[in-house]
């Protein structure tokens, strides 16, 4: 049941790690604000940014995923405090090692989405795909069986 | 292989209307491991949640995912309903179909893709879950409160008045705060001391209450119910059992140092006790300032003293308390008014913060209650105050409004006014915001019944001339320049944190905002708790608000404080960090990146080869723990897990999510 | 003056024969001329086993990780060169050495032999030992020959690169410090950086496609000292067990992202690797973009300073579209 892959149609899939406290809440404000955005990011709900390991984002992409997203509350409102900015620090040093191994940057991305940004969920939802479409499907890390 | 049942949600037509929820029970029943797959109106309501308990029972499910809105919403309902036919409630998982998929997108046959891909991804993640148990933790049913102000007083009282003992920290000599160096507040014109002293006494008279004052917070150790504090009683060096409170020590001590609480408009001795209010009245040696312990001569103070009570051998004492809760309410400071050169500030008497002028309109201050120009101790006639001095100010001060600058200037035109009835008072102004009770009507009282002239603008300079003082600014209503001859301009400077709010925050892993604010856990629904389960805020230690707004803070502080201590036990959260010993390497990276101090060291024996070697681990302490899940990322051999989020989990969510 | 192998031998048997210690590593000299190979000596009379010639590049401290945890409570004397005494710091920092129970004696390296550098130009012939004097290396050959060579021709990349040949921690340092001269080690990443994203991940794809899995690289690595590797799990299974190019490529991305803001910049990933695949950059990469955004750091050279990845600045830059 995945999105149509073939090249013609490409819709490009993407793999979201939304933390549960801000980013996730904000998906769920676009919802009830009843904003709209295309169907290609899956989101997958996780309790910080800093929960998000690189193996996770690795595993997205071998598995197919033409992007990933990981979207955390801005730096200074972690719910747990220091959370987002483990996640800076580990996030840009994989998304440079990511593009040292030949992953464009625009199949990686990181956003601070608080709960009060239904409009920016909706917005980064709207804009990643199409980053992601212009360069086609992910063939990159991907498992090729 | 799993009993997984899939319930879908119709939400009325909020689900329905954009996902063929039939198509999505057929799909559902091809995943594997699903035994069954059903939908309903209205999931949440007593009928859907009966269903799910019966299905469980009658189809011997194992798992249950349920489709519906967000997790957010009514996982809890969810999982109350599992835990009703018998099943762990942490094996419920659900799927966002209504928030993240039926009302963001408008096509049918796109919308229920989707929908089909996270009922895929939410089975896979239940079919890894396993059954979580909520732990036991006893509770220290005695409260902290941090800060001796009028809102931790208040919270003070209210849980003492509960029947739950309180230990009240202050920094300073004696409890009473900013609020003890009020004249009258607004909008009432009550007396502050004459509302505030009873508290005072209530509290040291309180049964429940423990007044700690001329104390600090040293060490915090432990979690929600069960806080180890460590408290260092400075030393006074006043024996406060022996002290009556009689005075002779400061009024014959010699060295003399700017007054506290005066805002140093007036000098008070080294032994000294702040005002004659002061909560306890017992006086305490300022160590920097005294005569013996700078240079090792005087001892008047002990020689004076016929209850011979001044101690000078007394030290420091360190206690080790503990409680179940903690209330930190340690207050505001005014900004420092360095960066604000035009109003020369600190280079002339008459030119005064609101602070000082609150003393000097004070019957306790300085001059008596006679507002004075503290230049020529004359009556002043003009007298100019200037709003926003740091605050709304990006550039140089604090971005933030102060709240109660408005309000006390009205209040102090009023003052003037009333002191010296041929007085003028104008006010500098960006906004006047008047939101509160009887607030507007107050400011229209000080503008038509006391003619105080306010003026939409800014001061672009002030200073002296002659025996007064010139004010140049502009009234930007009429775009003139304004110049006037004053002989006292009052400056609202911003409220900011104390500055000791980084280390509190610190030592109780409070979350701060960029002024150093304490940050409370929700804006809106969560505005007394913090991130710290069992640490609550009161007052202007979390934004700048006035007495009615930290006194209603400080009850509902209170309150959330008594629901804690109120209870033998409290449950944990099971979804915490647990470390796998047997994969630990013992690098304990995962100690410094945790928040909260949750985790620790410890030695474990073990048989290698035959032989019993010792090696280090690391152990979480699950009722420290939030669970977010830093650790575990740190943790290269994977050894450190998320429960609840584990990497078993969202392995399975990523690879089902792709699929 | 005695020569340093003289000294090693001579300090091996008396901390030995005074029982400061009840273990020894070093170097001993293998069957042929370029094995100089760890050696573990108990006694005394066993001490002139050990050797120190221009190929002693085996990296001792990674063996403290099973002496110590054998012995317990003895303590070993351990001969270290900068990128050994970085190493050891490196497990001091993780926890994995316990400094108390290990004698540190300091090595300044003036650089080590590559071996396939003399083969390539046909020089390893009869060769039987090689010796370094000052900026040249002699080679003996069995007849008695003897042939001067530039050192310098000869030396490993990343010993051209290294920038702390003198140990950064030694209980007593054997012999004078040698000059720091650091060629720019960033040179290799910086020319994978002008090929567009395409060529990048062409590249490495084909040097991955190389990789047998052997682990050479992480059983070498000081910073890759878990008792148990991630990779190795069955449950949950992070890394599928073919040598399929995705799965090499998640193995090195994820071994090169485990050592980040830890890796010593030994080199002994590149060096050990069969089948050639330039690991090294992957790793400088990492402490390039740690360095460029996080500030300078050195791991290893101070095992009291916080690792770039377990801290933060609230203040700190972000490498995404959005900062």
């Amino acid at each position: 049941m995945s999105v149509a892959r073939e090249e013609h149609n490409f819709e490009p899939l993407i793999v979201a790690f939304c933390c549960n406290w801000c980013s996730y809440a904000g998906g769920d404000l676009a919802g009830t604000s009843r904003m709209s955005y295309p169907p290609n990011a899956r989101v997958i709900r996780v309790p910080c940014s800093s929960r998000v390991s690189p193996n996770f984002i690795l595993r997205a992409f071998q598995r197919g995923a033409d992007g990933v997203l990981v979207a955390g509350c801005h730096p200074g409102d972690c719910h747990y405090i220091t959370g987002n900015y483990h996640a800076r620090r580990r996030l840009s040093i994989l998304r440079r090692f990511l593009g040292f191994m030949g992953v464009e940057p625009e199949r990686f991305e990181v956003h601070w989405i608080s709960a009060s940004e239904g409009g920016k969920f909706a917005e980064v939802m709207t804009e990643m795909p199409e980053k992601i479409r212009a360069l086609g499907p992910n063939r990159k890390l991907r498992d090729a069986r | 292989m799993r009993r997984i049942g899939v319930f879908i949600c119709w939400c009325g037509a909020n689900i329905a209307g954009t996902v063929d929820i039939e198509k999505v029970v057929e799909e559902s029943k091809k995943i594997p491991g699903v035994a069954y797959a059903g939908e309903y109106r209205y999931m949440c309501s007593e009928i859907g949640q009966d269903m799910i308990r019966d299905t469980i029972i009658e189809q011997n499910l194992d798992r249950v995912v349920v489709a519906a809105c967000s997790p957010r919403m009514h996982e809890p309902t969810f999982r109350r309903a599992a835990e009703s036919a018998g099943l762990n409630p942490y094996l419920v998982q659900m799927a966002n179909i209504r928030e993240h998929c039926s009302w963001v997108h408008k096509d049918e046959e796109e919308a229920t893709r989707k929908a089909v891909a996270l009922v895929r991804t939410a089975v896979a993640k239940a079919s890894r879950s396993v059954e979580l148990f909520s732990q036991e933790i006893p509770v220290e049913r005695r409260a902290l409160v941090l800060g001796g102000g009028i809102a931790g007083i208040q919270a003070a009282l209210d849980i003492a008045d509960a029947g739950y003992e309180v230990d009240l920290v202050e920094k300073s000599p004696t409890i009473g705060g900013r609020m003890a160096q009020l004249d009258k507040t607004f909008p009432t014109l009550d007396c502050s001391a004459c509302i505030l002293t009873p508290k005072m006494v209530d509290a040291s008279s309180h049964p429940n209450i423990n007044l700690f004052t001329w104390s600090e917070v040293e060490q915090v150790e432990g979690y929600v119910g069960n806080f180890t504090v460590t408290i260092r009683k400075k030393a006074r060096f006043v024996d406060e059992e022996k002290c009556t409170g009689c005075g002779d020590c400061f009024e014959k001590c010699p060295s003399k140092v700017d007054s506290e609480f005066d805002e140093g408009l007036v000098q008070r001795k080294a032994i000294y006790v702040p005002f004659p209010q002061a909560v306890p009245n017992v006086p305490v040696i300022d160590k920097e300032n005294c005569r013996w312990f700078v240079k090792e001569k005087c001892r008047v103070c002990e020689k004076v003293c016929e209850a011979e009570a001044v101690d000078l051998e007394q030290e420091d004492e360190l206690l080790e308390k503990r409680y179940g809760a903690v209330v930190v309410a340690t207050g505001f400071d005014v900004l420092g008014l360095e960066e604000f050169g035009e109003f020369n500030y600190g280079k002339h008497p008459d030119i005064i913060t609101s602070l000082e002028f609150e003393r000097l309109v004070n019957a306790s201050g300085p001059t008596g209650g006679k507002l004075l120009r503290p230049s020529n101790q004359e009556p002043p006639r003009n007298v100019v105050f200037v709003q926003c001095v740091g605050s709304r100010d990006k550039s140089r001060g604090k971005p933030y409004c102060s709240k109660i600058c408005c309000m006390y200037t009205a209040k102090h035109t009023v003052l003037l006014k009333e002191k010296y009835p041929q007085s003028q008072a104008y006010v500098f102004y960006i906004d006047v915001r008047t939101g509160g009770k009887d607030f507007e009507e107050f400011h229209r009282r000080a503008v038509e019944e006391n003619d105080a002239i306010y003026l939409r603008g800014q001061v672009g300079k002030v200073f002296p001339e002659g025996d007064k003082l010139l004010v140049e600014g502009v009234d930007s209503l009429s775009g003139k320049t304004v110049q006037i001859e004053a002989d006292m301009v009052v400056l609202a400077a911003a409220m900011v944190p104390r500055t000791d709010a980084p280390e509190i925050a610190r030592l109780l892993t409070l979350g701060t905002d960029a002024h150093s604010f304490f940050t409370e856990a929700h804006p809106k629904l969560r505005p007394v708790e913090t991130h710290s389960a069992g640490v609550f805020l009161a007052g202007a230690c979390q934004g700048p608000k006035d007495i009615p707004e930290a006194v209603a803070q400080a009850s509902g502080s209170a309150s959330k404080a008594l629901g804690i201590l109120s209870k033998e036990t409290l449950l944990s959260d099971p979804c915490v960090s647990k470390v796998d010993e047997s994969l630990c390497t013992g690098c304990l990276m995962c100690i410094d990146v945790c928040p909260y101090h949750a985790i620790t060291e410890k030695t474990i024996e073990e048989k290698v080869h035959g032989e019993v070697v010792k090696r280090v681990v690391a152990e979480v302490n699950e009722a420290v723990c939030q669970g977010c899940g830093a650790c575990s990322v740190a943790c290269r051999p994977g050894a450190m897990n998320v429960k609840g989020f584990s990497n078993e989990q969202i392995l399975a969510e990523v690879d089902a999510v792709c699929l | 003056m005695k020569n340093l192998q003289d000294t090693i031998r001579e300090i091996a048997a008396q901390s030995l024969a005074r029982g400061e210690v009840e273990l020894v590593i070093g170097w001993e000299k293998g069957d042929l001329w370029w094995q100089s190979y760890p050696a573990f000596i108990e006694e005394e009379k066993e001490a002139d086993r050990l050797i120190w010639d221009p190929l002693c590049v085996p990296n001792l401290s990674r063996y403290l990780l099973q002496e110590l945890s054998e012995m317990d409570e003895k303590k070993i004397a351990l001969f270290v060169k900068g990128c050994d005494a970085l190493a050891f710091n490196q497990l001091l920092q993780d926890n994995r050495t316990v400094r108390e129970r290990v004698v540190l004696y300091g090595i300044p390296c003036d650089g080590l032999v590559d071996p396939s550098k003399l083969e390539r130009e046909g020089l390893d012939r009869d060769l039987q030992e090689v010796e370094r004097d000052g900026e040249e290396l002699v080679l003996k050959a069995a007849a008695g020959e003897e042939k001067r060579v530039p050192a310098k021709d000869y030396l490993y990349d990343k010993c051209l690169t290294c920038r702390y040949p003198n140990p950064v921690a030694y209980d007593q340092m054997l012999g004078e410090t040698v000059p720091v001269e650091p060629e720019e080690r960033f040179t290799g990443v910086r020319k994978l950086e002008e090929l567009d994203y395409e060529d990048r991940f062409s590249y490495w794809a084909e040097q991955f496609s190389r990789c047998i899995r052997c682990f050479a690289c992480r059983n070498v690595c000081p910073a890759c000292s878990c008792i148990k590797c991630v990779f190795d799990l069955q449950e949950p299974r992070w890394l599928g067990k073919a040598t399929e190019p995705s799965e090499n490529a998640f193995y090195h991305i994820i071994r090169a992202y485990h050592v980040a803001g830890r890796c010593v910049d030994c080199g002994e990933c590149s060096r050990v690797c069969p089948v050639d695949i330039p690991l090294q950059e992957l790793n400088r990469k990492i402490i390039l973009d740690i360095n460029e955004l996080y500030g300078e750091y050195d791991a290893g050279v101070d095992p009291e300073q916080e690792a770039p990845l377990i801290t933060y600045k609230t203040d700190d830059p972000a490498a995404f579209t959005e900062s």
